[in-house]
């Protein structure tokens, strides 16, 4: 289980479609929760989810209009550690997780 | 004081919006009662579905946000499958459909949708206007976000009371994006990145690199700055289906169409290559073959606008995230200042092996490959052989800078097959949604663009009913379009897949009790004439055929010809699904 946190602006739709991300490729979405967080919402989703299926799911988050910030709350939060993971993974680190 | 209908008019004309596509209903009746003296032009389609493929039409071919308008209900449902066409192949579109009066909205109210919600995840935005106050920041926000980045389809869905109302209005706004901390960090710039070094690290162990360019390269509008990277890698390259007219098929190191229905030399150079560079393509399957098995000895390097695309079928090397207008050039530039490689002019230099450590590719092999007896390869029963030959003589005496939009089929990887041009976006099809009934609607809109340019519609005849009331759309507006019907009978591509995987069960796909398009055209007032394969049988053609299509060609009327095509002709060469590249069908093998 992997847990991710995604900062959003609070506009029409952001939010479904941060979760239809997760839905489109028939992930269960067990935990859940939004929430204010300073000016911005966040939403915090645990996610059974191999490597490859995280890396994905990150960058097309992080391609909705309003998301602000796509973040990793779990053990594998080094393999991710920017926001931008496609120009700030190293390279094997990016093979390996396409692979997995 | 002005009415919400004035206002999102207004605001469309602040956008550079000239021409709207649409079809009328009770909801958004308020915004056809404002269109007259709007500045907007209204083009009445028969359907939505026919008015949402003609603004993907005009905006395919100019580059410009296309423009839908329908009403809520099944208006707006039928928009549906144009957006997702839009999705998937980057359409910058704007959908405003009306929606049932505010206070109805959530009671399952006459012709009310949940269209935010249906089309939620197919758009790139939406938004469900509430108060007049939003109509000009949704106007400005939702054109924005179809323009921006990877274009695509967004929907303003704004209830009829919203349209109605009235308020004051100080004139359009501007929309700008917030900034996110990571967008900075994309945005570096090419020498600070290393990636260059990076690139040519791999092209300097590589032994057979290769090209392979798509939309994104015709999209950022860098077509220029493309030709002159890849004349100066001069790299054997190919292009996927909507990558076509990006290279010049005349160029040396161009080997044709790659994927499913490519060329064996394209798909040959992909199996083998061990450096794939990658513009502006997001590597679907029709593209890869059965992806763990996708180019199985290659480093990628991909060049890519949304990061989304990457790695999704296999990881790359070397992403290179931005738009490609910026990104190439920037790649060129840094290229450049290696000392080995702007002491000469490029090819002389690329071909030095020493100088990249690499072995250049024996393109005059592959180039043969790709060039000689192609129609052999193409066709090996002959059953084709009057269909690519017409298409042939269709194409040759094309005027330049023609515009062809082919339909989804078997006729549509002929034509994509023998498509000759360097027309950057003049060969228009649905390629990633693969909608039938695409193509006789956008070339309403393809050619409403470009008034004064030769459109040539090529469909089968399973599509071209799809959408046929759209030929009351052309006679009315007295369109020149060419269409074109392959008839064969059949829903061919199904049937060539049923004949070769599904033992000749051909269920469901016999159109043998077609109507006669002919008549059913001049019905319409269009003139239509039947071509019969036997023209095609003698080459060249006599110049009894050769006249007639000429005339078809540069007529100025609305014209259809139907080309009766043999039921049973296949597309070759041919990657079955679930296949590697490596495992193309050259010809027709035992059904199992």
């Amino acid at each position: 289980m992997q847990t991710f946190r995604i900062r959003y602006r609070n506009t029409q739709g952001t939010l479904m479609r941060i979760l239809n991300a997760a839905s489109r490729r028939a992930l269960d979405l067990p935990v859940v929760q939004a929430e204010p967080a300073e000016q911005d919402h966040q939403v915090t989703l645990a996610l059974e989810v191999n490597q490859k299926q995280a890396g994905q799911l990150y960058r097309e988050w992080y391609g909705i209009a309003d998301v602000v910030h796509v973040g990793s709350g779990s053990a594998h939060a080094g393999v991710w550690p920017a926001a931008h993971p496609p120009a700030g993974v190293p390279i094997e680190d990016s093979r390996a997780a396409a692979r997995a | 004081m002005l009415k919400g209908a004035d206002i999102v008019l207004k605001c469309l004309r602040a956008e550079g919006v000239e021409l709207v596509f649409g079809y009328p209903g009770g909801a958004i009746m308020p915004l056809y009662d404002a269109l007259e003296g709007s500045g907007v032009r209204h083009i009445l389609t028969r359907h939505e579905q026919g008015a949402v493929f003609a603004a993907e039409g005009y905006a395919r071919v100019t580059g410009q946000v296309g423009v839908a308008m329908a009403t809520s209900g099944p208006g707006a449902t039928n928009l549906v499958t144009g957006i997702a066409d839009a999705k998937m192949d980057s359409v910058p579109l704007v959908c405003i459909t009306g929606q049932v009066r505010s206070a109805l909205i959530g009671t399952d109210a006459f012709q009310e949708t949940d269209v935010f919600g249906v089309t939620l995840s197919l758009t790139k935005w939406s938004r469900l206007v509430r108060t007049l106050d939003e109509i000009p920041e949704a106007i400005a926000e939702g054109f924005y976000w179809a323009r921006s980045g990877r274009p695509g389809p967004v929907v303003i869905d704004i209830p009829t009371d919203m349209l109605k109302a009235k308020k004051e209005f100080s004139g359009p706004v501007k929309f700008t994006p917030h900034a996110r901390p990571a967008d900075a960090k994309a945005d570096g710039g090419f020498a600070e990145t290393g990636i260059t070094e990076k690139i040519v690290a791999l092209l300097q162990q590589s032994a057979k690199p290769v090209a392979l360019v798509g939309a994104g390269a015709k999209l950022s509008g860098a077509i220029p700055e493309l030709r002159r990277l890849l004349d100066d890698l001069n790299i054997p390259t190919f292009a996927t289906v909507h990558g076509l007219g990006a290279v010049p098929p005349e160029a040396p190191y161009y080997l044709g169409m790659v994927g499913m229905h490519g060329t064996r030399a394209a798909n040959t150079a992909l199996n083998e290559t061990d450096l794939l560079m990658v513009f502006g393509a997001r590597l679907d399957d029709r593209v890869t073959g059965e992806p763990t098995r996708f180019a199985p000895h290659a480093k990628i390097v991909h060049f890519e606008i949304d990061p989304a695309q990457l790695d999704r079928v296999r990881p790359c090397e070397v992403p290179v995230i931005g738009n490609l207008a910026d990104t190439i050039p920037a790649f060129h530039a840094e290229l450049r200042k290696i000392p080995t490689h702007s002491a000469s002019s490029g090819q002389a230099s690329r071909k030095n092996s020493e100088t990249w450590g690499t072995q250049v590719p024996d393109f005059s092999s592959w180039r043969a490959v790709a060039c000689g007896a192609e129609r052999a390869e193409l066709d090996p029963r002959g059953l084709a052989q009057p269909t690519i030959r017409f298409l042939d003589e269709l194409f040759s005496r094309l005027p330049q800078n023609s515009v062809v939009i082919a339909d989804v089929g078997q006729h549509q990887m002929w034509a994509a097959q023998r498509y000759r041009s360097s027309s950057p976006r003049g060969f228009i099809t649905s390629g990633g949604l693969g909608a039938m009934g695409f193509a006789l609607p956008a070339a309403v809109g393809v050619q409403l663009a470009k008034p004064e340019t030769c459109v040539l519609c090529v469909s089968g005849d399973g599509g071209f009913q799809m959408n046929i009331q759209e030929l009351a759309t052309v006679r009315r507006l007295g369109l020149p379009v060419k269409m074109v019907i392959i008839d064969n009978k059949y829903l061919g591509m199904v049937r060539q897949w049923q004949q070769l995987f599904y033992q000749r069960n051909y269920a469901e796909t016999d159109l043998s009790d077609n109507p006669d398009f002919v008549e059913i055209a001049k019905a319409y007032k269009i003139h239509s004439f039947r071509l019969n394969e036997d023209a095609m049988r003698e080459f060249p053609v006599s110049t009894e055929t050769g006249d007639e299509i000429d005339r078809f060609l540069q007529s100025q009327e609305p014209e259809l010809l139907v080309f009766d095509c043999a039921p049973e002709a296949n597309v070759f060469p041919m990657v079955p699904a679930g296949a590697a590249l490596s495992e193309m069908l050259l010809e027709e093998e035992p059904t199992q």
